[in-house]
């Protein structure tokens, strides 16, 4: 129930013309752009990033919507939450040791500031001295150093662990077993000073080094295994970002005061009060003057634009949607991706189908354009590194045909399908995730795409799978899945490596292949801390993507935010750049409300 | 009586332990786990830390040695761990199942305050306008969904009208026992609870309504009219008495279902409760909490069907429990 029901109209409203004239036929005429009726397009590079007011700041307290439709969890700590609502309150009270530039790399312009050795593996970090938590104790080296004794544990209940850099700090496996009770590649210089040394030398420390210290003084009394459910991080939580935590309701809202001894100076709001709000009622919240600021659900994006009272602004996420083939399998004893599922191994048969599928379309028709076709496996929200000259796969039937008689899949029975090139019966099962209203028609549109080049596909077990099946399925290689539509959210670590090395388990395509090896190996190598090196081999490593295909880009996303017109310098970037949010301040004491 | 009650708790154990197994192993049953939401949300985690952590929440057992420890945890009233929310389940319940109750209990008062006079009026004047009027009332109630419903209530009593908080289950800013916290706690529930009052309330007016048609023509009542006694005695002594049997029956159920919670309006107001909770837990796996759940409301149910028959028993003399 995410949606207002009109809207589910609307949305089957728009299936219905998807079937009748996207992919269907080539004498529609939307392919000249003038159907221009059902088709509402946004462009995300529209979008302003920072919000336009002109007035003066004036002592006020910020309303923020957390957009769910769950109350939030609770974990308010950022080595043990999980859930994205979570993360929504973190950032007003903490923040990380480093600021870092439009790529996510670490500068000197945050609480502490770094220095790297020459050979690049060792990190020296100098925490500044103003830097205070919100209890007035200063913030030290072994403040960060816990933070790493604490996810290093074997006690441990979180996730960051896994983290490829976290298990390459010198000493971390032997600590994490329990053979040293400190870990040797972690040094406390002196109160303000530490130093970090990885076996490695690695590009990615500079986006992926954990720079969240945990409060020791506050926290050494709770035994680890006890962290994440004790008070001191659901109910009284300490950090020393902007705001304090003053108040919780557990599962619906939370109170922050303004932090007068923040270290970057003194916040321009008094306070910030953050409520959980139901997609549903965003929009009304929001034209009441409710909640000042809101992420906002894009699907409502057409029906809320043009409300006098607040401004859009946005920018494309760290994220991308795939359809993925399955070419093999993870082999859990070698911890090693093998590709023997000779299905798909034909390049030319995977060209074929990524040229077959119309996303434009699917952008314009089902996200009105707040989602858009992905042309590489790095989205533009990697400025350095999302190569704007690649061409992707765009909507060519013809030559989706043509690439499939070349590959020797011809229809030779009659019916109207082609069969593989031994002649037999060739049937893909498709598996498609469900949830939203979206969904369905997505695949139902996919499918039909591929059919109009002869393909016969079929959705696995004749139904969109549940999340948690969906994955269970991919995961483990189930046999009935050839294909597959998911998405990743990248992170800021451009890196992917974790997505698609040749020994990682998330590489769900299960493809293997030399080049790419070496391509991603030197991505993450010593030499790639030049940045034009690193931009030289992504750049081939997104080309060869696109070449073999082992996955399809399909869709870009956006992130919009709703925000009244009395708030001032709140911009789209402010996640991941949360310190920005010492310089929100509002323009007056009551918000805007809509006529 | 107490030895019917004594033997009716008897029985609930061995129902009981039937109920454990079989939600045990349907939860086990559905695919995934509490880890796999990681792979969508965190892709920094490599396979090796999934296994250890699978491994730590003792996911890899045999299925009987989980059962076990489960179960050992259970009789001690221990209700496990819940991964999502990374804190004890009894911890949990105790935030979320005050809630609930406050909500469905002003539910259930305001669908009482609504219905009963409705019913009566309807069942006395059968046939006048009034009657056509609720009763068509009813009908349109039963057939209007709670999603859409409760959206529209606060829309116009939310919104539009600015007279009831549009979400949550208190101000944050009012300070803790104090008098204005209550105050505000009645304010917040209140517009939920009326929605969901308002579309509950066909049931107790037909079963009120159709009782009291019944029984206005029973023997009992046309003796008594013969015998002189005043129509609003006839009503208020005999008819009404007589009409409420099964909605007092009924109150044992009502009262299991206090703790359930509703999806909708929790979704729609924003506010915390059991509804919510159990549905995402078993969307995220979260068996620690969907077990709990299954468990207390299978007890909170064989319980309410003991009230019921006590209930039933203690109005109606008729029937005699030995």
């Amino acid at each position: 129930m995410r949606k207002t029901w009109h809207w589910r109209f609307f949305v089957v409203f728009a299936v219905f013309l998807l079937g009748l004239t996207a992919c269907s036929s080539s004498t529609s005429n939307d392919k000249d752009g003038k159907d221009t009726k059902t088709t509402q397009k946004e462009d995300i590079s529209k979008f302003p990033m920072t919000v336009k007011n002109d007035g003066k700041i004036v002592d006020g307290v910020l309303n923020y919507g957390l957009v769910s439709d769950t109350p939030f969890e609770g974990t308010l700590n950022y080595a043990f939450y999980e859930g994205d609502p979570d993360f929504k309150i973190l950032q007003f009270f903490d923040e990380p040791l480093f600021h870092f530039n439009e790529d996510y790399e670490i500068t000197n312009d945050g609480a502490a500031t770094y220095e790297l050795s020459d050979d690049k593996k060792t990190m020296t970090i100098k925490i500044k001295d103003n830097v205070k938590w919100h209890d007035g104790e200063p913030v030290k080296a072994e403040d960060l150093e816990y933070a790493y004794l604490v996810i290093g544990h074997k006690d441990y209940t979180g996730v960051r662990y896994g983290d490829a850099l976290m298990q390459d700090i010198v000493g971390m496996e032997e600590y994490h077993s329990g053979k040293a009770d400190k870990i040797s590649g972690i040094k406390v210089i002196d109160d303000k000073t530490l130093t970090i040394t990885w076996k490695h030398a690695n590009p990615s420390v500079l986006t992926g080094i954990w720079a969240y210290p945990l409060p020791k003084h506050y926290l050494k009394d709770v035994p680890i295994k006890d962290l994440a459910k004790s008070d001191k991080i659901r109910k009284h939580p300490i950090g020393f970002g902007p705001f304090k935590v003053k108040k919780i309701v557990p599962g619906e809202s939370v109170e922050f005061v303004r932090n007068d001894d923040y270290w970057a100076g003194k916040p321009n709001l008094k306070g910030v009060i953050l409520k959980v709000v139901s997609p549903q009622v965003v929009l009304q919240a929001l034209k009441k003057g409710e909640i000042d600021v809101a992420e906002f659900p894009t699907d409502q994006y057409v029906s809320a634009k043009g409300t006098k009272n607040i401004q859009f602004v946005g920018k494309i996420d760290l994220s991308y949607s795939y359809i993925g083939f399955k070419l093999g399998r993870w082999d859990a004893e070698k911890q090693e991706n093998v590709m023997d599922n000779p299905k798909f191994q034909n390049k030319k048969l995977r060209q074929a189908m990524a040229y077959a599928i119309n996303n434009k379309e699917v952008g314009d028709r089902l996200y009105h354009g707040l989602r858009f076709p992905a042309t590489t496996l790095i989205p533009p929200s990697f400025p350095s590194y999302h190569d704007k000259n690649a061409k992707g796969y765009t909507y060519d039937p013809e030559k989706a045909k043509k690439l499939l008689d070349e590959a020797g899949y011809k229809d030779v029975d009659g019916d109207g399908f082609r069969e593989d090139p031994n002649g037999k019966k060739f049937v893909i099962n498709f598996l498609a995730m469900s949830g939203g209203d979206i969904a369905e028609p997505l695949a139902k549109f996919y499918m039909q795409c591929w059919k109009d080049v002869g393909l016969n596909v079929q959705l696995v077990d004749g139904r969109l799978a549940e999340f948690n099946s969906f994955y269970d399925m991919v995961q483990n290689d189930d046999p009935k899945v050839d294909v597959f539509a998911a998405a990743w959210g990248t992170g800021t670590d451009v890196d992917p490596y974790g997505l698609y090395g040749r020994n990682v388990m998330f590489n769900f395509s299960r493809w293997v292949n030399v080049k790419n090896d070496e391509l991603l190996e030197k991505g993450h190598s010593e030499q790639a801390f030049d940045k034009e090196y690193r931009k030289k081999i992504y750049n081939e490593w997104q080309a060869l993507m696109n070449e073999e295909v082992p996955v399809i880009p399909t869709l870009y996303r956006s992130i919009i935010y709703a925000v009244n017109n009395r708030v001032k310098n709140y911009s789209a970037d402010i996640d991941p750049f949360i310190w920005k949010w010492k310089d929100v301040g509002v323009t007056s004491e009551k918000p805007e409300v809509a006529q | 009586m107490l030895k019917f009650i004594l033997r009716r708790i008897m029985m609930m154990i061995p129902q009981l332990f039937i109920l454990s197994v079989l939600v045990f192993l349907l939860a086990k049953a559905m695919p995934g786990d509490a880890l796999t939401g990681q792979l969508a949300s965190n892709p920094k985690i490599d396979a090796q830390t999934l296994e250890e952590m699978k491994e730590k929440l003792g996911l890899n057992d045999p299925v009987h040695v989980q059962y076990a420890r489960w179960m050992k945890n259970l009789l001690q009233g221990d209700l496990g761990i819940s991964y999502i929310h990374k804190q004890p389940v009894n911890d949990l319940l105790a935030g979320r199942m005050w809630n609930t109750i406050l909500l469905s209990a002003a539910i259930l008062i305001l669908t009482y305050m609504i219905a009963i006079p409705l019913g009566i009026v309807s069942g006395r004047w059968t046939d006048s306008w009034a009657d056509k009027l609720i009763v068509g009332y009813s009908y349109v109630s039963f057939a209007t969904p709670l999603f859409i419903f409760a959206l529209i209530m606060l829309f116009i009593f939310g919104f539009k009208l600015g007279w009831f908080p549009t979400g949550g289950s208190v101000d944050i800013q009012v300070e803790k026992g104090t008098f204005a916290y209550y105050l505000s706690k009645l304010n917040h529930l209140l517009l939920p609870a009326l929605s969901g009052a308002l579309i509950n309330t066909v049931g107790t007016i037909q079963y009120l309504r159709s009782e009291i048609i019944d029984t206005k023509v029973k023997d009992f009542v046309k003796t008594a009219r013969a015998k002189g006694v005043p129509e609003s005695s006839i009503y208020w002594r005999h008819i009404l008495r007589n009409s409420f049997l099964p909605i007092a029956a009924f109150l044992g159920y009502e009262i299991t279902g206090l703790i359930g919670g509703s999806i909708f309006l929790e979704s729609i107001f924003s506010y915390p409760g059991i509804g919510q909770l159990f549905l995402q837990s078993i969307l995220q796996r979260d068996y620690s909490v969907v077990t709990a759940l299954v468990m207390i409301s299978g007890l909170a149910t064989l319980i309410g069907t003991l009230l019921s028959d006590i209930i039933l028993s203690a109005v109606d003399p008729r029937i005699r429990i030995e």
